[in-house]
């Protein structure tokens, strides 16, 4: 290797990498260590669920190059799909939660003509499909209630005698989820497939060249991020326990997303994650006792200083401090 | 062996090939001339799969039918006009996608190896970003690209445009060292010159069809300018 030629640094480069993991693993395991109580763990368990949606979003946005206003759609199916299948047909539910990512694929495929589409097109074809959905679960009352929602939807079971029904049982669950999901991410991140998925970003014609049919990774890409995004809706339905159109297939599980993908940094694997528990925790905790009513307000003054003062998001800011930290020690 | 038979082609509406026949002889350099509009980079498009077409496209007595990245894997790789080489990723990750098709992805390193001994500049740039290589080592990264995808037959079109001639003698040089290594090459040049000079068959393009074919020892370069330049001349 030639030093002497300035080289770029890989995306997510394994030694940063690493220490990310370490700082998230310790992270995630501090409110149990310091044995927080329900309401807090209440609070990380909403966040992580935000963390996957936004793990999924950015996963679609960084290696899709597709900006979605419609993961409302993959949540809520996937809410629903669980609930259905485990309180109507009595699957049991770590059987419901997979399957409702199956069928939250299942809704994203009539997604694909929209692939044809790009930028704001795509955004806008998936703003309006979004709709389709909470229109269906209105309407169809006879399956899932209706406006008048649906309860009754069964517990996370108990699994090698942990509780995942408890607040702390929950937590790990889904610590354990977003890990996986991360892990996936990562992999498809790094495999020629990704390469060429930012290649598709870069030019979409010279990749048609070079052999890539981006009509079919774009495709997976959107079929994985409606996946992930439909567990999440399916553990969040079991976790607590009563779905309604007007909630499971809310404008805020698009838009929170959106929120903390960027601000985390969503060209990177860490940031979504973190950007969503940040995010989720300064609203609820600062923002609310600010501001009662519309306290998302802050979160839109937050998301704006935060794209002046580091577009890469909070990550990129990171990752610039750690190089300029070990630039300056060679 | 790919022929070509009644090729009509073109972008919606637009019919840039008419009725085109040709044969491209195995592990030999057909050199395609012709003005701006002839229809070159339309025909070289069309063999590569990016335009749909009517006529027959065989490859050893094979119809080849497909898109794109169909005939990738059959090894029909284009090393296109104007370079387009990926800007945001490294000198390395731009060859690495030229291993994409599946038949390329074992040997990648042998073929790395390869093309960085081809062109040792690349070599040295590696790391670097491929928007901040010059239009002489982005051409070789062009080049390069094409060759990671194992091609059994190379489509290569202009690689002179834009180009100082010091460097255009470079990859001329390239060029016959690939003929050397018996892949089939199709080059579409308006630097008839030198393009001539490499070529075993010339076909001369106008107006979307095939003017003039034949070994390049016969050609006599008068007459091909003539050929080149003669609605202008009719029009003057």
């Amino acid at each position: 290797m030639s030093s002497h030629v300035p080289s770029v640094s890989r995306p997510s480069s394994w030694p940063s990498s690493i220490v990310f993991v370490g700082i998230a693993l310790v992270l995630a395991a501090l409110p149990l260590a310091a044995g927080a109580g329900n309401y807090f763990l209440g609070l990380l368990i909403s966040a992580l669920i935000l963390a996957g949606i936004s793990l999924a979003w950015a996963l679609l946005g960084n290696l899709g190059g597709m900006v979605s206003f419609g993961h409302a759609a993959f949540f809520g199916v996937g809410s629903y799909a669980s609930a259905l299948l485990s309180a109507k047909l009595g699957l049991p539910v770590l059987l419901s939660v997979p399957l409702a990512g199956v069928i939250a694929v299942g809704a994203s495929l009539l997604m694909i003509p929209a692939l044809r589409l790009s930028g704001p097109y795509f955004a806008l074809a998936i703003l309006a499909y979004s709709q389709i959905f909470r229109i269906l679960a209105t309407e169809l009352s006879w399956l899932t209630g209706g406006a008048a929602g649906f309860q009754a939807i069964p517990q996370l079971p108990t699994v090698l005698g942990l509780d995942l029904a408890s607040r702390s049982g929950s937590y790990v669950l889904l610590v354990v989820v977003v890990a996986l999901c991360a892990l996936v991410y990562a992999l498809v991140r790094r495999s020629l497939v990704g390469t060429a998925l930012r290649a598709i970003a870069d030019s979409e014609d010279a990749t048609r060249v070079v052999g890539v049919n981006s009509m079919l990774l774009k495709a997976w890409m959107l079929a994985l991020s409606a996946f992930i995004t439909g567990v999440f809706g399916a553990l969040n339905a079991h976790i607590i326990g009563f779905l309604e159109p007007d909630y499971a297939f809310s404008g805020v599980w698009s838009v929170l997303p959106i929120i903390a993908a960027i601000f985390g940094g969503y060209r990177t694997t860490f940031g979504p994650i973190g950007g969503a528990v940040i995010i989720y925790l300064f609203d609820q905790v600062v923002a609310k006792s600010i501001i009662a009513v519309g306290h998302q307000i802050l979160l839109g003054f937050l998301l704006a200083a935060m794209i002046l003062l580091a577009p890469n998001g909070l990550l990129g800011l990171a990752e610039r401090f750690l190089k300029g930290r070990r630039d300056a020690e060679a | 062996m790919l022929e070509i038979r009644h090729l009509r082609s073109g972008y919606g509406r637009v019919t840039v090939l008419w009725d085109v026949s040709l044969t491209f002889r195995e592990g030999t350099l057909t050199t395609i001339v012709g003005p701006n509009g002839a229809g070159k980079t339309t025909l070289l498009k069309t063999l590569a799969g990016l335009i749909p077409y009517e006529g027959d496209i065989r490859l050893g007595g094979e119809p080849l039918r497909g898109k794109a990245w169909d005939l990738a894997e059959r090894g029909i790789i284009l090393v296109p006009e104007g370079r387009m080489v990926f800007r945001d990723m490294s000198v390395e990750e731009n060859l690495s996608l030229g291993a994409y098709p599946r038949r390329c992805r074992a040997a990648f390193a042998s073929n790395l190896e390869r093309v960085y001994s081809l062109f040792p500049r690349l070599k040295e740039r590696h790391g670097q970003l491929a928007g901040s290589l010059s239009g002489g080592e982005a051409q070789m990264l062009a080049i390069g690209r094409g060759l990671m995808s194992m091609p059994r037959i190379l489509l290569i079109d202009e690689p002179s445009l834009g180009l100082a001639p010091v460097i255009v003698k470079e990859v001329f040089d390239i060029i016959r060292r690939l003929k050397e290594e018996a892949i089939t090459i199709v080059l579409v040049e308006q630097n008839t010159h030198i393009a001539v000079g490499v070529a075993d068959d010339v076909h001369l393009m106008r107006s979307g069809r095939v003017l003039l074919s034949e070994p390049a020892a016969n050609v006599d370069l008068d007459r091909l300018h003539d050929l080149y330049l003669a609605r202008e001349a009719q029009s003057a």
